[in-house]
């Protein structure tokens, strides 16, 4: 018992575990994304294979690639790099645990309870009561965790990375809740097109307010470490943090183009999805001018070239999102697989490199063990960099043959044999980020199993 | 600017409260839209249906409003606030690989949809919707009367309507084969009946209405036009078999007109959809063609009474004479003049 206890009280554990479990729902969740892949292709390949028809598989897919891998990932590197920066250790390990013990029942119950058909059915808030219990319990156990683990802190000043990763807690205390309409505990809903309204301000806080802090504040944590060099501007860090909050949160309304919403939410959803362009340029200017010059030492680490990737990702997401809120762009782009391809760049391409990057880097650092195999991070890279470049091109192709058809008078049926091949195609891409997700469980597996020891002295010489 | 832990607390949690002030609180205060014109209750059913269509993720495929720039199904109305009162939860939805179904109501008799449900390539050849059979029948009532519902007091309107001719219908379809389709005749007005399908069947035209109908027709009508397609054993009355319309042509000979009008605009009261909204006027024409050469061994196809050919029509001379009918055979010429010179 005292042993078990021993093992809870070790700083390093939670993260690891995040980081583990992340990697383990990377290859359920893009599984279960095939199955929906291939469900589009050949609608009766899985017929009456209850939990694996479309409108089960992809909200198991969605859920646990975003709240399962994704965001397990960066959390994990968050638990490392928060007290690594503040010269401290995590407050309490034992808590942490808790809080990875209550997310991964959360993701957990998504592959059950969607199977059965147990869900509440709004787009990212699907889960259903009990787990959003238990997530909104492990957010603020992490919330409270961190904010004692800055109270304990050795080191004075707060670097951005932990802004970032604190904002993210503090939002999603006050987000998910909200979004999950928690005190409605049957439906997860409001009754009546002001739902709609709800369900779309953490529809947009997902990416905004989870995803975004979590992976600018890795980025933040890991390019200027690998380009050895200081961060550039502390004032565009405080730019780019606060904008970040003050404009994400008002954009959800563009998931609801020339839908029955007021004007005056469209309005503002429109003009503060353009203004988007100022945390995300502040941001990634700040990053890039950071490690000018040495942009070389990134594209030669392999856990830096994930990361300054997913920067260019964020900059491709980024500048296509506000484009695409503005209603003449909606007019065709809206409704289809373009849709698509732009939440799979954000989601995989922004914030799953820099989690992958970020944990490839990390993970030394942690476990006191070099990585397995540096070549294995280079194959996951190419794996997945074909099969999302692929992914976007094809689904934003299928995605403009569908709204310019449907916009010119072309019937959904009509269309749906021209966006045939597009959906295979789609499927076979999707085999290669699959094949990334095994890889890279397998090489943090053997890391952690047979990756080589760090000297201790030269770790302490890493750690500082 | 220093960030302490306090700013950083404090501020960023202020920041976004007061964000959800005014994008959460102040619609919760300001948007309570009066039930719109269409708008009624839901019956227990049509929420048991609801809450199906939420478990099993329809609105995955579906969305529920119609824009300005919409063309497809429920397009008749745009998306008032006033739709979705009480209604909770009522998932607008994000993508269409499915149609809109908004005004989904009364486009369909329950029969198609247990059909649809059951599989819906059964119906619909082209659809990416999983089979729902494993839902179980009852199940499937649930769902088809939400799908019913969608569209409210309009949607009543078009489901009465549906009513209103399924009776005739059917009876018709009991009194026999040519006793039917002398009903259906009845249900075409008099100048479609007389009307000759004005373009000629060359392979090309053939080979497109072919497509059209394998693509949309023989889910029900079947692959070869003998109304024993997959949908069939769900649908009362049953599909067509076209074959059957070899005896009975329109003074002996017109079947072109028939076939373009019932194609556009449907059968309301059974399965049979229109799909005006599909195809365009000359794939109806196409697919007119197709059906008369292919299943009932004869086409109309630029006979008279024609007006003036159009421009880009080929030289074609009619080969096809009428088929001899019975009883009335005696009576009819023994073939139809055949055109020569396009006009």
């Amino acid at each position: 018992m005292s042993g078990m206890w021993r093992f809870l009280k070790k700083p390093e554990g939670p993260a690891l575990a995040f980081m583990v479990s992340g990697m383990l729902w990377f290859i359920i969740g893009t599984l279960y994304g095939l199955v929906s892949a291939i469900d589009l292709v050949a609608p009766d390949f899985f017929a009456n294979i209850a939990p694996l028809v479309f409108g089960r598989g992809r909200p198991t897919h969605v859920n646990t690639v975003l709240y399962g891998f994704v965001t397990e990932v960066l959390v994990g590197c968050g638990l490392y790099y928060v007290p690594a920066l503040l010269r401290t250790k995590l407050w309490s390990p034992p808590a942490a645990w808790l809080s990875w013990l209550l997310w991964n029942i959360t993701v957990l119950s998504g592959p059950i309870c969607f199977a059965g058909g147990h869900t509440q059915g709004r787009e990212y808030t699907e889960y259903i009561w009990a787990f959003d219990v238990t997530f909104t319990l492990a957010i603020v156990l992490l919330a409270v965790n961190i904010v004692m683990t800055i109270a304990n802190r050795r080191e004075n000043s707060l670097y951005v990375s932990v802004w970032y990763f604190t904002g993210m807690l503090l939002w999603t205390a006050g987000s998910y809740p909200i979004g999950n309409v928690m005190w409605h505990p049957s439906t997860g809903a409001v009754a009546g097109i002001l739902d709609t309204v709800i369900l779309w301000f953490y529809g947009h806080n997902l990416p905004g307010l989870v995803l975004t802090p979590l992976a600018v504040g890795a980025a933040y944590y890991v390019m200027p470490r690998i380009a050895q060099a200081p961060l550039w501007s502390h004032t565009l860090s405080l730019v780019g943090f606060w904008t970040l909050v003050a404009l994400y949160t008002h954009i959800g309304g563009h998931h609801v183009p020339q839908g029955p919403i007021p004007n005056w939410l469209k309005a503002m959803s429109t003009i503060d999805s353009m203004a988007m362009v100022i945390p995300v340029f502040v941001a990634l200017g700040n990053l890039w001018l950071s490690i000018r010059g040495r942009g070389g030492k990134l594209l030669a680490d392999p856990a830096g070239r994930f990361v300054l990737a997913g920067t260019v990702w964020y900059l491709i997401t980024c500048v296509q999102g506000p484009i695409q809120s503005l209603p003449a762009v909606q007019r065709v782009t809206h409704f289809n697989n373009w849709v698509i391809g732009h939440s799979h760049i954000a989601i995989l391409g922004f914030a799953g490199y820099i989690a992958l990057g970020a944990m490839w880097h990390i993970l030394p650092l942690l476990s006191g063990r070099e990585l397995y195999s540096r070549r294995l991070v280079n194959l996951q890279f190419g794996l997945i960099t074909f099969g999302l470049v692929g992914f976007f091109m094809v689904l934003t192709t299928a995605g403009l043959i569908q709204g310019g058809a449907w916009n010119n008078g072309q019937t959904i049926y009509r269309v749906l044999p021209e966006i045939a091949p597009y959906m295979f195609l789609r499927a076979v891409m999707g085999v290669l980020i699959i094949a990334a997700a095994f890889v890279g469980f397998y090489n943090l597996w053997m890391t952690l199993r047979r990756g080589r020891v760090i000297e201790p002295e030269l770790r302490e010489e890493a750690l500082s | 600017m220093k960030v302490t832990p306090a700013l950083l607390v404090i501020g960023a949690l202020l920041t976004f409260w007061a964000s959800m002030a005014i994008m959460v609180l102040l619609p919760a205060a300001t948007m309570h839209p009066a039930p719109s014109s269409t708008w009624r209750p839901w019956s227990s059913e049509e929420e048991a249906g609801n809450t199906l269509y939420v478990q099993n993720g329809c609105s995955y495929c579906h969305s529920r409003y119609i824009r300005t720039n919409d063309w497809d199904l429920g397009a008749e109305r745009l998306a008032e606030p006033g739709d979705y009162v009480a209604q909770e939860p009522s998932i607008l939805g994000t993508e269409r690989t499915g149609p809109d179904l908004s005004q989904a109501g009364g486009e369909h008799p329950d029969d198609w949809h247990l059909a649809h449900f059951t599989n819906p390539r059964y119906t619909r050849p082209q659809s990416l919707m999983p089979a729902w059979k494993f839902l179980g029948e009852s199940d499937i009532r649930l769902l088809t009367a939400y799908v019913q519902a969608q569209g409210g007091r309009d949607a009543d309107t078009r489901i009465s309507r549906q009513q209103r001719w399924r009776t005739p219908a059917q009876e018709a379809y009991a009194r026999g084969p040519d006793k039917n389709i002398e009903w259906l005749h009845d249900q075409v007005p008099h100048g479609w009946l007389a009307m000759p399908n004005p373009y000629p069947p060359l392979p090309a035209d053939l080979a497109r209405g072919e497509k059209v109908y394998q693509d949309q027709c023989a889910g029900c009508h079947g692959p070869i036009g003998d109304g024993q397609g997959l949908a069939a054993p769900y649908l009362n009355p049953v599909p067509l078999n076209f074959t059957l319309l070899r005896r009975h042509l329109t003074d002996g000979r017109y079947l072109g007109g028939m076939l373009y009008y019932q194609i556009m605009n449907g059968i309301t009261g059974t399965a049979m959809p229109y799909f005006k909204r599909d195809l365009e006027s000359e794939k109806i024409w196409d697919v007119s063609n197709y059906v008369a050469v292919y299943f009932v061994g004869y086409t109309d196809a630029t006979m008279e009474p024609r007006g003036i050919g159009a421009a880009y029509e080929p030289a074609w001379t009619n080969p096809y004479t009428p088929p001899q009918t019975q009883p009335a055979a005696a009576s009819q010429p023994a073939a139809a003049p055949a055109r020569t010179e396009p006009r």
